[in-house]
């Protein structure tokens, strides 16, 4: 039961870092980091109900339940800087942003 | 009701006693939230409660350091469980460090509003401040403090993100600057990434050993290195993914390579007084988590495992990678903001060189990184707020911090070049001044333990090359303050807080250089001297 959870998660993860790094659109890339997150949680839980070793523990259950909250938390302040940013520049282009960078 | 108390574990009155710093600043944060609901919005008064609240801090982390004499170290668990939150005179020396920083950011902040106000037309970036801005700075501060004082992975990663978030936000506090949302942008990106990198690599660690408990982890592991067969080369794949990935969050805020791309974009887009904070407060945190995580990896493991060994050579690589990068970037930079973010990198990967000692096989050479990183970080601390407060200085006045801002300083503000031309002096390790003192303890603590780790002679050599290196970017500055000029530039008027602040700091590194050189060695090593170390429970004793 255990190799399917963390197939799952894995994928969850991996689709997410990878469309972090290859998409341009600002929201897009914060719900990349969202599913990153969901992975990560499923694994927590999966690794709780089915430990490699010993009894199962509840530390993962509670650990998701923080992560849902840090995971909401970051969405917020991701979606407020979206909003900062399009008022800046208009656009939604993650490639705008070129400014800062070495001479 | 009764009950129901009766069967949960609820924290002492002296185990709570040894967290009120982080009570004292929590306190802080939700004075400076109610005080601006009654009075209002005014900056002013918000600053002035939050340095009051660090100041109280400071009274507080100094009750604490007393209580937390050799051997009378808390957590704060039930009993017979591992502690979520401890306090060591290493996570004491880290909330005095920050409370320190804290005030000294809120000086610079006060400071800068004077002057702000005195050429209120003048400056095309608009100010920052109102309460929003000290509750983000202060709860940064939160995490930071709890980052350094815990070995449970949940609290690490809760802690981790509780620094991380405000951070974010903080460096987009000008509204209407598009440098400082950009600046935000990147710092989003890269920490929401590395974040979500980190917690995979904790489940990675909570799956493989059922626990969150990282000294827990660190016995299982080296248990199962003492069980391998007798090569002990087996290596245990998930736990050195979980490993890594770990460390790629921790290495973020370290703003260590790889992922230090963020840093000076982040730094030169920030206000500079929050360039100022992250560039000593987020990295000296970053470092106490290494520190923590590699002391109880390799405490666990005696005499050293094939992991450890490969976690020791992984440390030493990335630091020396990191300092040889920052020094050779900061070459071709024309903004001071941007030198002396390259600068913060080079630093970062000096202090991570002696991360690279802790998992030595010797039993006693555990103590002499953390004191030298102890006696670095508090040698920089005073270096990089007086050469930012300097630059700030220079920086509000003249609306750029390009060097050329800096042309004939030396006439026409010496008490501000003089200062700075001491903390740069200091950044590249010069004697008499403090930097050398730091570096010399650094070099010190590598080459005693190269006894037995003989490749670290290799870190002390590659050390003394970026030095070198270093001397050109910094004396470039202090080259266009004193030796050239142009007689058209007025004289700076300066507001006094401000000259009062890098003065302050050159003199004390002055003072850690010359007369208090081996106090600062003396004190940097008993801070190490009570590590907090799980007790080994019986029933994973090794077997010899």
């Amino acid at each position: 039961m255990l190799a399917a959870h963390l197939l799952v998660g894995a994928l969850l993860f991996a689709l997410g870092l990878v469309g972090f790094v290859t998409r341009r659109n600002l929201i897009i890339i914060f719900l990349c980091t969202e599913m990153m997150f969901q992975g990560i949680i499923l694994n927590l839980v999966a690794f709780g109900r089915y430990p490699l070793e010993g009894p199962p523990t509840f530390d993962g259950q509670v650990f998701s339940l923080f992560l849902i909250a840090v995971a909401a938390a970051e969405a917020a302040l991701g979606l407020a800087l979206v909003v900062l940013l399009y008022r800046h520049r208009g656009t939604l282009d993650a490639g705008a942003w070129t400014t800062l960078r070495d001479e | 009701m009764k009950l129901l108390l009766a069967n949960t574990w609820l924290p002492t009155s002296a185990e709570l006693h040894l967290f009120s710093p982080e009570l004292v600043l929590t306190g802080t944060i939700v004075a400076v939230l109610l005080v601006a609901l009654v009075a209002g919005r005014r900056p002013q008064l918000s600053a002035m409660i939050a340095l009051l609240g660090a100041l109280l801090g400071v009274l507080a982390t100094a009750h604490v350091a007393r209580v937390v004499g050799d051997g009378g170290l808390g957590g704060l668990a039930p009993p017979g469980e591992p502690p979520m939150l401890i306090a060591d005179r290493f996570s004491v020396f880290f909330k005095l460090f920050l409370f320190v920083l804290l005030a000294a950011i809120i000086w610079l902040w006060l400071t800068g509003t004077i002057e702000r106000r005195m050429r209120a037309t003048s400056r095309p970036v608009g100010d920052v401040g109102g309460p929003e801005f000290f509750v983000l700075l202060l709860t940064s501060a939160l995490g930071m403090m709890l980052m350094v004082g815990s070995l449970n992975l949940l609290v690490i990663i809760i802690a981790m993100e509780t620094a991380s978030l405000p951070s974010y936000a903080i460096v987009a506090a000008d509204r209407r600057s598009r440098l400082g949302a950009e600046a935000a942008l990147k710092y989003v990106l890269f920490g929401a990434a590395s974040a979500a990198i980190m917690v995979y690599g904790v489940s990675l660690l909570y799956g493989r050993f059922g626990t969150l408990d990282l000294g827990a982890v660190a016995q299982a592991s080296s248990l199962w290195s003492h069980q391998q067969d007798a090569g002990a080369t087996g290596t245990d794949w998930l736990f050195c993914l979980g490993l890594a990935a770990l460390g790629v969050g921790v290495v973020f805020k370290i703003a260590a390579v790889p992922m230090h791309y963020w840093c000076p974009d982040v730094f030169e887009g920030a206000p500079i007084e929050i360039t100022t904070w992250l560039s000593i407060a987020s990295k000296a945190a970053g470092l106490g988590l290494l520190l923590r995580i590699v002391t109880t990896l390799g405490g666990a493991a005696a005499g050293g495992t094939h992991h450890t060994e490969l976690l020791a050579w992984a440390i030493g690589i990335l630091a020396a990678v990191t300092c040889t990068v920052g020094n050779l970037a900061a070459l071709r930079q024309e903004s001071v903001k941007r030198i002396l973010a390259y600068s913060s990198i080079a630093h970062a990967g000096y202090m991570m060189m002696a991360a690279a000692i802790l998992v030595a096989p010797a039993g006693t050479a555990a103590n002499v990184g953390i004191s030298a990183v102890v006696a670095y970080l508090l040698v920089y601390l005073l270096m990089n707020v007086g050469a930012f407060g300097a630059a700030a200085l220079v920086t509000w006045h003249a609306g750029t911090d390009h060097l050329s801002a800096f042309t004939g300083l030396g006439r026409r503000a010496p008490w501000i070049a003089v200062p700075l031309a001491v903390c740069l002096f200091s950044l590249v390790g010069l004697p008499p001044l403090g930097g050398f003192a730091a570096k010399w303890f650094l070099l010190v603590a590598l080459g005693t333990s190269a006894a037995a780790q003989p490749w670290l002679w290799g870190l002390v050599v590659i050390a003394v090359v970026n030095t070198a290196i270093s001397l050109y970017y910094y004396v470039r500055i202090i080259r266009q303050m004193f030796l050239t000029d142009d007689a058209t530039l007025p004289r700076l008027q300066v507001p006094f807080g401000g000259l009062a602040l890098v003065n302050v700091c050159a003199v004390v590194i002055l003072l850690i250089g010359t007369l208090w050189f081996s106090p600062l060695g003396e004190r940097a090593g008993r801070l190490a001297s009570n590590l907090y170390v799980q007790p080994t429970p019986p029933a994973l004793t090794l077997q010899p």
